[in-house]
This record gives structure tokens, sequence and C-alpha cells, in this order.
């Protein structure tokens, strides 16, 4: 399979989105809105649903289905409230001891005038440091598209895991096209460059586990990449639920701030520091 | 104009006693004529007044001007300044990475961040700046490892941590790994903050993407230059991907003032007085 038809796979209209899993994971869902500031960000879900016994916090980008939903949803792409609605649910779920599970799948922050002027860097830039400081264990799965900044306020986390045919990238190959080559038409062989598949991106050290897909991809069988999903998690999820709190918090800065030290493929990868 | 005006006003009216700047700066290529106000600029004057011309437009400067504007002469000692960025993604286009960074090497810039310890006014600090001419002030592998390595010995020593910025954002070259910088950085900034160790960040023309939506914003004070170029997504990008059109002076440091995004919009002419006052207000007695 070529890298444009991961990209593809990853996007495909058809792929299982957030709530498809959420609902198979905690059937009894319930999902809570709003950053109780000024608006809801219909771009996220967020709630509660007991998940293997225990009352776990949900939060997942959704893309919609049809047009009338893919408008409503704004394609997945947050806005600022968005990301205060997380922190929100986060602070919610640190009040009651209750772990987090983050469904990543969107294109990348939503780049409008509107979000600029509510800021949409600061929102993004809150939310990363705050995630650091969520004392419940927290973990991460790209589903589908992770793309830029916009997914990465979404992605810390004590475990991040992918599904197999899910991608992660600094910016969308479109976008990366257009900064390389100022034409977002290239954006194939952006793709190529970007090393965004999740087979490279775990060989990077940036994520803990690649999670197989059912054969044809996720979207042929919905009831086994959600069987899939949730065995990773829960086998992620486990031993975190075991941790002092100190060490979790302790863990996830250290998690990041070495991230890229865990390079060891070359002996040249990543800076050679003291 | 209301820019002019007031950097002109600062210029006479800058506080008694902290000079504009504190090393001497070196001589900078500039255009013949001034942009804002198509003036000739004289390059000598220019650099007595920070490379602010009179009109109030403000030059792009890189981390080799911006460490002396700040620091004291002969204060600053650069940390890590040896380590330099690898192409880990065998990135090709439109140029070979390895050979971009040995290029700008070899101009003599070293990395998108140097930083180091200096003083300011006598006042001991951890200072940063990023630099536009290497590649576009991405954040990197070296850059954000600069950054949280300074960031982490501020917070355990508790010197305060000034930040100057002018950033495109995540650079394209390394990846995900360049990512993922922002949340290094960030973790690194809440462990300043959780140190009650004061962070002052200067926001530059241009200060995008990755940079804006990490340590850029998450400041105890942000301060913006006058007409900079402040947000998350390009003018370029929304424009293509909503097709609205942008009102004059979108994303520019006073409509982010107006938006809450920053704290103070002070001229390059009246920054160092202004630092070393809030230096001064956050030193614990």
């Amino acid at each position: 399979m070529s890298v444009w038809e991961v990209v593809e796979l990853a996007r495909h209209p058809d792929r299982p989105y957030s709530m498809d899993y959420i609902k198979r994971l905690a059937p009894d869902f319930v999902e809570l809105h709003g950053d109780r500031l000024s608006a809801d960000d219909p771009a996220l879900v967020g709630g509660l649903g007991r998940w293997h016994g225990r009352t776990t916090m949900f939060l997942g980008h959704q893309k919609g289905r049809t047009l009338k939903e893919r408008v409503g949803r704004n394609w997945g792409m947050m806005h600022p409230e968005g990301y205060r609605k997380a922190i929100r649910l986060a602070h919610h779920a640190a009040r009651f001891g209750f772990p987090i599970i983050s469904l990543i799948d969107t294109p990348g922050a939503y780049p409008g005038a509107g979000a600029e002027e509510r800021g949409i860097a600061s929102a993004i830039a809150a939310a990363i440091m705050e995630w650091f400081r969520i004392p419940v264990p927290i973990v991460a799965a790209v589903i589908g598209e992770g793309g830029s900044g916009g997914a990465l306020g979404m992605g810390v986390a004590d475990r991040v895991i992918m599904l197999e045919n899910s991608i992660y990238s600094v910016a969308s190959p479109e976008a990366a096209a257009s900064i390389v080559w100022r034409d977002n038409s290239r954006k194939v062989e952006a793709a190529e460059q970007l090393q965004l598949t999740s087979r490279e991106i775990l060989a990077m050290g940036l994520v803990e586990e690649v999670v197989k897909e059912p054969e044809g991809s996720a979207r042929a069988d919905y009831e086994r990449a959600a069987a899939a999903l949730d065995e990773a998690l829960v086998r992620h999820m486990d031993p975190l639920l075991e941790m002092p709190t100190g060490q979790l918090l302790q863990h996830r800065y250290e998690r990041f701030r070495y991230i890229d030290s865990l390079i060891r493929a070359e002996p040249d990868f990543g800076p050679k520091i003291d | 104009m209301e820019v002019s005006a007031s950097s002109i006003m600062s210029i006479a009216e800058r506080p008694a006693g902290v000079a504009i700047q504190g090393g001497e700066l070196p001589l900078i290529l500039l255009p013949s004529n001034c942009p804002g106000c198509g003036v000739g600029l004289d390059p000598e004057e220019m650099r007595s007044q920070n490379y602010v011309c009179e009109c109030g437009h403000h030059f792009r400067l890189g981390a080799d001007v911006w460490i002396p504007i700040i620091a004291d002469e002969g204060s600053f000692q650069e940390r890590w300044g040896d380590v330099r960025s690898h192409d880990l993604l065998n990135w090709t286009v439109p140029k070979r990475y390895e050979a971009v960074v040995e290029e700008l090497l070899a101009e003599g810039l070293n990395e998108s961040v140097r930083t180091g310890t200096a003083t300011l006014e006598g006042m001991p600090i951890w200072l940063a700046a990023f630099d536009f001419g290497f590649v576009g002030g991405t954040l990197s592998i070296v850059a954000g490892e600069r950054l949280a390595r300074g960031m982490e010995q501020a917070a355990s020593s508790g010197v305060p941590y000034i930040l100057v910025c002018a950033s495109g954002g995540a650079r394209m070259q390394e990846g995900l790994l360049a990512l993922m910088q922002m949340a290094k950085v960030n973790a690194a900034v809440g462990a300043l903050h959780d140190a009650g160790v004061p962070f002052f960040s200067v926001l530059t023309d241009p200060t995008f993407g990755g940079t804006a939506a990490s340590l850029a914003l998450l400041a105890d004070v942000n301060i913006a230059e006058p007409g900079a170029a402040i947000g998350f997504t390009g003018p370029r990008v929304i424009k293509q991907a909503t097709y609205a059109d942008l009102p004059a002076g979108f994303q520019s440091a006073e409509f982010q003032l107006e938006h809450g995004q920053i704290d103070l919009v002070t001229p390059r002419t009246e920054l160092r007085p202004m630092l070393a006052h809030l230096l001064e207000m956050h030193v614990r007695p």
C-alpha cells in the first residue's frame, strides 16, 4: 500500500469515527457539553461512560458522516472553545478520579478568522500545558487523522497509540506541500516525506503501539475494530491505574520531555547535549 | 499614525538610567529605504535606534541582534551552542535538509533558537531568542531541547526567563518529531510556572503556528512589538481554506491586544526598560 493510500484510508468517509467507538466501548455513554465560558464545540465530543466497570471520561474529535452533519461538526476541526471544553472535562475527571480516553481524528484546528479572533493559538498552548497537570491516567489513540497542533492539543497523554491505518503528522500533507512548494496539489510527495504512517511513527518512538485493524481496514468491520481498540486501551490503561499520582505525572512529563531521545535507530538521531 | 507617534515619544521619554540596549548591536543588512515610510535609511542611525525607523517600522532581527538588545554588554553566556540539527527523515524536497542546515551554519547562524544566561541591568536572567533566518525560526528538536533545558534550569535556580519569538511554527523537515517539541517545551513552561519563576515573552514579527500555540503565548507577561503579525494559521492559508476577506490589521499585535491574547504592545526602543521594570516588580523580597 502506498503512503497516499494510507492517507486516504485514514480519511475515508466510512471509517469509524469517535462516536462509533465510544458507543461500543461504553454503551451507557452520556455526552457532556460546553466549555462553561461561551460555547459548545461540536467538533469535539466529551462525556462519561462505564468502561470495564469504571466511570471513564471519553473525549474525541467527531467528523460528520452526512454532509449536514459534517458542516455541523466542522469536519472535526476544533475551535478554541473545543480545547477549553476538553480541559474543563479533564478537570471534572480529575475531581472524581476518572481515567481519560482521548480519541484523535482531526485534519487540524480550524484555520478560520473566528478561531484566530478567539485565541486558537493560546487555547491549544494552554491545553497542551494543562494536560501535564491532570492527575488521572490518560490514554490517547489516533483513530484516523492526527493533524498538527490541533491533534496534539488532545494528544498529551501517558500512553499514545495509533490504529494501523491512521496517520499523525506535523502538518496535513496539503499544508506541508503549501509550505514547501507553495503548492498544495503536491500533497502526495509531501505525504511521502513526512513519515506520517503509524509504522513510521512507531519506529521514531513517538507512540507506544500500533493497533492492528481487521482485514480490509477498520471500516470493513466496526465491531472487530472497536474490540481491537478496546483491548489495546485496557492493556495500556490498567498499569496506569495502579500508579501513584506523583509518579504518573512525572512519567507524563518525561515521556514528552525526552520524546526525541527515544530514537536510538542511528547514532546521529536526537540532539547531542551534555 | 499612532504607532509612529508613540514610538518617537517613547525614545524621548524612556525611563532614565536604563539604556535601550545592553551591548553594542551588530550592523545588519537593511534595505536602502524603509518599507514603512520610504525614507532613506542610515544603517548607523538605525542601529542606534535598535533598528526601529522614525515612522515606527520595526525591522526583523536575528538572535545575534536580539541578544545584545536585551543582555547587558558581555553578560551573555551561550549554552548548548554546539548542538546541531540532523536529517532524521531523509528529507529531500525542495532541497536536502542536511544541506539546508549546513548552508545556514556556514552563514554563521546557529539554529532557530539560541539560549543562555545573562544579566539585564545587573539582574540575572535566562534568555532565549528565536532566529527567523534559520529555516523560518521553526521549532526543531535542537530548538526545543535548548528551550526546555534552559527553562528547567531557570525553574530550579529561580532565575527569570525571557524569550524573544520569531517563528513560522514547527519545522516540516523534522516531521512529527518537530510537532512533539510543542509538548516538550510546554511541559517545561509548566515547570517554570509551578516554580513561580517569572517568564516574559516578547513576540516579534512573525510568530505563528506551533510556536504561537506553545510557549510563545504562555508567559506571565506577553509583550508584542508594534505591528508584529501573531497568530496560529497564516493569512494565506485562512484565505485558501475559508475564502474569507481578512480585515486590515488582522493578526497584528494591536489586534491580538484587542482580542485579549497579549498584555502589552511595546516599541523595541522601550522594551529593555520595560523588561527591567517587570523584572524588578517580580523579584521576591
